[in-house]
């Protein structure tokens, strides 16, 4: 096999009978092992009046299971030391624990028993309720959530990423224990997994311990293929929020590539032209961005003339085509409208003549950074390995990589001149209702 | 090539009062850190000059020796580098992290960052900028709002651990680049800082390296930090209705020892029991999963070098914030008073001695130890006896370092968010 241009570790790989993706990332040295399980199911899979439901069930699966009663799960784990959680997205949900190493038995006596036969009483799910909701609140409590849920629910009239991973209020209010129980059991299970060990652990005794504990669960769970196909848009959609907040706030969104699209590394390009990061290939290889880019285009036209305070891009890596947006919030003084100006004309320029030579030497730079310092640690291994397999597959983040760093500059002007069209777009505008001072 | 416990450090003798710390990374890491520390924190403020502790930690980080903004972000970004900043009451940090074997030609950019910082008069003027929209988001934000309500409420004016650095408006319009320059000078310096490496290379390399790049380090001895006595004073209430909001955010404090405390191993524990260790705590397990009140629900023990503080926190809805502010004071009041019994403490104690497996998967992880035992001049073999220390608690160590480090004097309990439940309205 050919070496990896990423710095992905060796690993063992196979499927049990029943369907479950086994992934092994042995390293010796390693004081923690990570065990993670993915499954292929997200807010995609849901549909109105059971909208949140992928991320309660994520929440109901530390509620009880045969072996494990209510808080157990949570007392294995930390008591050894480790740390576990858990996160719900539109297309999969991922489940952790890292422990050290001498403890990897824990996390896995653990994700096999609640693979097919978490509890979910109704007493449980009535007490979770709440939590959920409270949940909900906290984010509610931040304009650049409300501004996110709005851009989705308009820009998205069909497909199931139109609502929030976190449900509508009224779903939450409404779902039942038998609704939960029932998605739980047609989407969790051997054959819509991917199990993956990451750290220090004996190779061929964890292979042996693998297959013993899970090689006996039935054969369940499906990925379904979302078959609702957003239409193109046939033009702007537009809305104006105010509430609570600093200064205006505003998000654009443009229709945009699933991952394994071929426009996706020009896009991915474009983002980190645009917004100075991309997910995938960020610095320290996880999930989230850092927050300021002084070198993007977007901070250099809106933060530093006094504008904006902040301002990026981002495209998410989704399995069906999705959004790429914009977003920026305002310095004192500046309006949603001059804002949206500002964005509007950095779209203009890049789609006029594209990047520099020395803009997309960046983005290669940061690509190979971000591909060679992503696998340090077990709890980052796994995530890594776990979130390639899941999506594709193990082989297509060394494709990625090839084809990012093989992107030119007409490659991504001809991108932005797709993505940018005015026509396909939804525009958000939050404007805050109060105790803001004028500019004096 | 040196390859020993990262748990293990390394001290050379300082250079004319400068610390150099050595950390070996986790076996395979791929990265190295470097962290310089020092006296630098907000709670050097001039009164007039608020918030000017902050703005110099994130200027030097932002354009320095030749290099301005956009020269040092690509001049990184190339390099497959990052530089992180960090500021508290107490002391600045700058974290400079990068590919593991580009440490040495990577560490003048942290030179130049600490000693020659352009201060240049357009990212000052953005920087304000920024300011003041942070400084709204703290007034207008029910999380933010409710910490620095509470620490106004707990420590009296001109106390350091008041101010959340941020300062305001007036302030801030103040600071130009004259007091940028100066509050610099002054406060990064080689007396009471360190530089921390955590790389493969040997502490002889590090110390050449150190001493070479960072020759220009004032010799000047900075102001020293003192914190005025509190004064007895009851607990006190405070609460801030922010209609339109979702969330109600509620915290419990009040001041606490500081890291040097032989309490300290034992409050530590009283902390993780109470809320410190995630899911374990009993905040955790009361609020949220025997009563399904809220989302969030821990604690937080910040020991600084002459004091610290603790909170007790939690987000819940506005019908249940009634609730929630009970279960939190009872809780904390329950610890002071009764400890934590040796079941619960042998749980807790074996959990954090096992984390330490978990504080060692990354040189970023490893190095945060690093980092805190040079600022806080703890012994080298700190870390690798942290656990002999936790070992030698007892629950009648716990009762009474809870009741120092946890103190009902001059506590509060501050509510921010929409106060008033949709029924009440």
């Amino acid at each position: 096999m050919p070496r990896s241009p990423t710095a992905r570790p060796k690993l063992d790989r196979f499927t049990l009978p029943n369907g479950l993706r086994v992934v092994l990332a042995p390293d010796a040295a390693s004081p923690t092992a990570s065990v993670w399980v993915w499954y292929r199911v997200g807010s995609k899979n849901e549909h109105p009046g059971i909208t949140g439901a992928s991320h309660w069930v994520e929440h109901m699966l530390f509620q009880g299971s045969p072996r494990y009663g209510k808080g157990e799960i949570d007392r294995a784990v930390v008591g050894v030391g480790g740390v576990l959680n858990a996160f719900t997205d539109t297309d999969f949900t991922a489940y952790f624990s890292t422990v050290p190493r001498e403890h990897l038995s824990v996390p896995l006596d653990i994700e096999s028993d609640r693979m097919t036969r978490a509890l979910i009483t109704d007493p449980e799910v009535a007490r979770e309720r709440t939590v959920i909701h409270s949940e909900r609140e906290g984010n509610e409590n931040w304009p650049e959530f409300r501004v996110e849920e709005e851009l989705y629910q308009l820009a998205f009239r069909v497909h199931p990423y139109r609502w929030e991973v976190l449900g509508r209020r009224t779903d939450i209010e409404r779902m039942s224990g038998a609704e939960l129980r029932d998605y739980y059991h047609q989407y969790y299970g051997t054959g819509n997994a991917v199990l993956v060990v990451a750290g220090g652990f004996d190779r061929a005794a964890t292979a042996r311990d693998v297959r013993r504990r899970f090689s006996r669960l039935p054969k369940s769970g499906g990925d379904v293929r979302v078959s609702d196909v957003e239409p193109p848009a046939r033009g702007e959609r537009r809305a104006e929020l105010s509430g609570p907040g600093t200064t205006p706030y505003v998000e654009l969104g443009w229709r945009s590539p699933a991952l394994r699209d071929p426009e996706t590394p020009a896009t991915m390009v474009l983002d980190t032209i645009l917004g100075g990061e991309s997910r995938l290939f960020s610095a320290g290889g996880g999930w989230g961005r850092a927050s300021e880019h002084p070198a993007s285009r977007l901070y250099r036209a809106l933060v530093d003339p006094g504008l904006a305070v902040r301002a990026g891009s981002e495209w998410r890596p989704r399995e069906y085509p999705s959004l790429f947006t914009i977003q920026a919030q305002a310095a004192r003084g500046v309006s949603a409208d001059r804002l949206e100006e500002a964005i509007d004309g950095v779209v203009d320029r890049i789609c006029r003549t594209g990047p520099t030579h020395a803009e997309l030497e960046d983005v290669r730079a940061k690509a190979r950074r971000g591909a060679t310092l992503a696998y340090e640690g077990a709890s980052r291994i796994g995530f890594r390995l776990g979130y390639f397999a899941t999506v594709a597959d193990l082989e297509f983040e060394d494709e990625l990589l090839a084809k990012i760093l093989a992107v030119r500059r007409d490659d991504v002007r001809d991108r932005a001149r797709d993505l940018f069209q005015t026509a396909a777009r939804t525009v958000v505008h939050y404007t805050p209702t109060e105790g803001v001072p004028r500019d004096d | 090539m040196i390859e020993s416990s990262p748990l293990r450090l390394e001290y050379a003798e300082p250079i004319d009062g400068l610390r150099v710390v050595r950390q070996s990374p986790p076996a395979g890491a791929a990265s190295f850190s470097a962290t310089y520390v020092g006296p630098a924190g907000w709670g050097f403020d001039p009164a007039a000059e608020r918030g000017v502790a902050r703005m110099v930690n994130h200027l030097i980080t932002t354009a320095a020796g030749r290099l301005d903004r956009v020269a040092l972000a690509r001049r990184l970004d190339r390099a497959g580098a990052t530089l992180s900043r960090d500021t508290s009451p107490e002391a600045a940090e700058v974290t400079l992290w990068g590919p593991a074997d580009a440490w040495r030609s990577l560490l003048p950019v942290l030179a130049d960052v600490v000693l020659r910082p352009r201060f240049d008069p357009e990212d000052i003027a953005r920087l304000r900028r920024q300011l003041f929209e942070r400084q709204l988001r703290e007034e207008t934000q029910p999380a933010s709002r409710a910490e620095r309500e509470l620490r106004r409420a707990v420590f009296p004016p001109g106390h350091p651990y008041r101010e959340t650095g941020l300062g305001d408006r007036r302030t801030v319009e103040r600071v130009d680049r004259a007091a940028l320059r100066r509050f610099h000078r002054a406060h990064y310096v080689r007396t009471g800082a360190s530089i921390v490496l955590t790389t493969r290379a040997p502490l002889r390399s590090v110390v050449e390296a150190v001493r070479e790049e960072f020759e220009e380090l004032p010799r000047t001895v900075p102001e020293r930090l003192e914190l005025p006595t509190l004064s007895d004073r009851r607990a006190t209430t405070v609460r801030i209705d922010l209609a339109g909001r979702s969330q109600v955010e509620v915290r419990v404090g009040g001041p606490s020892i500081p890291q040097s405390s032989p309490d300290y191993p034992a409050a530590f524990l009283a902390n993780e029991a109470l809320g410190g260790r995630p899911l374990l705590g009993r905040l955790f397990q009361r609020v949220r999963e025997q009563n399904g009140l809220a989302y969030h629900a821990s604690s937080h023990l910040d020991t600084m070098r002459l004091g610290g503080s603790w909170t007790a926190a939690a987000g819940t809805g506005p019908e249940r914030w009634k609730k929630v502010v009970p279960m939190l004071e009872e809780e904390v009041d329950r610890l002071r008073r009764r400890g934590v019994p040796q079941g619960e403490l042998d749980s807790v104690r074996t959990s954090a001695i096992g984390e330490m497996a978990l504080a060692l998967e990354s040189t970023s992880d490893a190095h945060e130890l690093a980092v805190e035992a040079a600022y806080h001049e703890l012994p080298r073999d700190y870390w690798a006896t942290w656990p002999e220390r936790l070992r030698a608690v007892t629950p009648a160590d716990v009762r009474r370092a809870a009741r120092r480090a946890f103190d009902p004097n001059r506590s509060a309990t501050v509510v921010v968010g929409p106060l008033r439940a949709p029924r009440d309205v």
